[in-house]
């Protein structure tokens, strides 16, 4: 696995698609786990199953929990769900990359 | 030791913050909790966070407010969790910001071993009323107060350490496993 992440529009796709020509990329994947929430899965199961089926795979995702804390308890989920999935992601992955004005920081 | 750790929801800093705890203070330490376990979500929470440490030697003191009434003893190993409910509740529950700092630095200058777990609630584009700004305001000063007082600071970006300040406790030790 190779995780990259970032902040909204940091670069962090087009910098695993410059990394990694020809691989399989999941965009968006914060977006992926609002419909993992949504369907009553666990988020840290799915990004499990995830890393099992897909070794090789590229996971690109938003940083989604660094504001202040939602008042609706299903955008707190969502957001905390967001972490928990991409911890068990950088966990798996031999590397991680966060990107910053299109900038990319190796942290694993 | 004294360690500030940051990052954000659902990154692994308690995880992190036990794994530093359990590195330089295998035997006995002190949990500070800050939080009101108010409804069921923050009962669940709770829940979690006391499943992670048992069996640990933690002993456990709720404190909610007034930080220098938790009652540890001077060379203990204290984990503090967390700087933000911390700062809600003497913002937002009738007590005072203001004397945050001061115990923050009677526990450091105290402490065998401390470590801090605040949060980065800093980074979304909504403009939010005055009290949350005041709210973000005094979080953010405690909490480079707090990264000023200790040896290192770390933010856990989705369960990977990255070093603000000094060195990760973690890095150094035979005893610090990592997951």
């Amino acid at each position: 696995m190779r995780l990259y992440i970032g902040g909204a529009y940091q670069g962090q796709l087009e910098l695993a698609r410059a990394e990694n020509p020809g691989a399989a990329i999941h965009a968006d994947f914060q977006e992926t786990i609002r419909g993992v929430i949504a369907r009553g899965e666990d988020p840290r199961s799915y990004a499990g199953a995830l890393c099992e089926a897909e070794p090789e795979a590229v996971i690109v995702s938003d940083e989604v929990g660094c504001g202040i804390v939602p008042l609706d308890a299903g955008d707190r989920a969502w957001r905390e769900g967001v972490g928990r999935a991409l911890c068990v992601i950088a966990q798996r992955s031999e590397r991680v990359v966060r990107a910053v004005c299109g900038i990319g920081t190796v942290i694993k | 030791m004294t360690l500030l750790v940051t990052g954000g929801s659902g990154c692994g800093k308690s995880a992190y913050a036990e794994r530093v705890m359990e590195a330089v203070a295998p035997g006995e330490k002190v949990y500070i909790a800050t939080m009101r376990a108010d409804g069921e979500e923050g009962a669940r929470r709770v829940a979690r966070h006391r499943l992670q440490r048992a069996g640990k030697g933690y002993r456990t003191v709720e404190c909610p407010l007034d930080l220098c009434r938790a009652g540890v003893r001077d060379g203990e190993a204290v984990l503090l969790e967390c700087l933000p409910n911390l700062v809600a509740n003497e913002m937002f529950d009738g007590g005072d910001v203001s004397r945050i700092l001061p115990a923050l630095r009677a526990l450091a200058g105290g402490c065998r071993h401390l470590v801090i777990v605040t949060q980065d609630v800093f980074c979304d584009a909504e403009r939010y009323g005055a009290s949350t700004r005041a709210y973000m305001r005094a979080l953010a000063a405690l909490n480079a107060e707090a990264a000023r007082l200790c040896d290192s600071a770390v933010e856990v970006v989705y369960s990977i350490p990255v070093v603000l300040k000094g060195e990760d406790p973690c890095a150094s030790s035979a005893r610090c496993a990592s997951r």
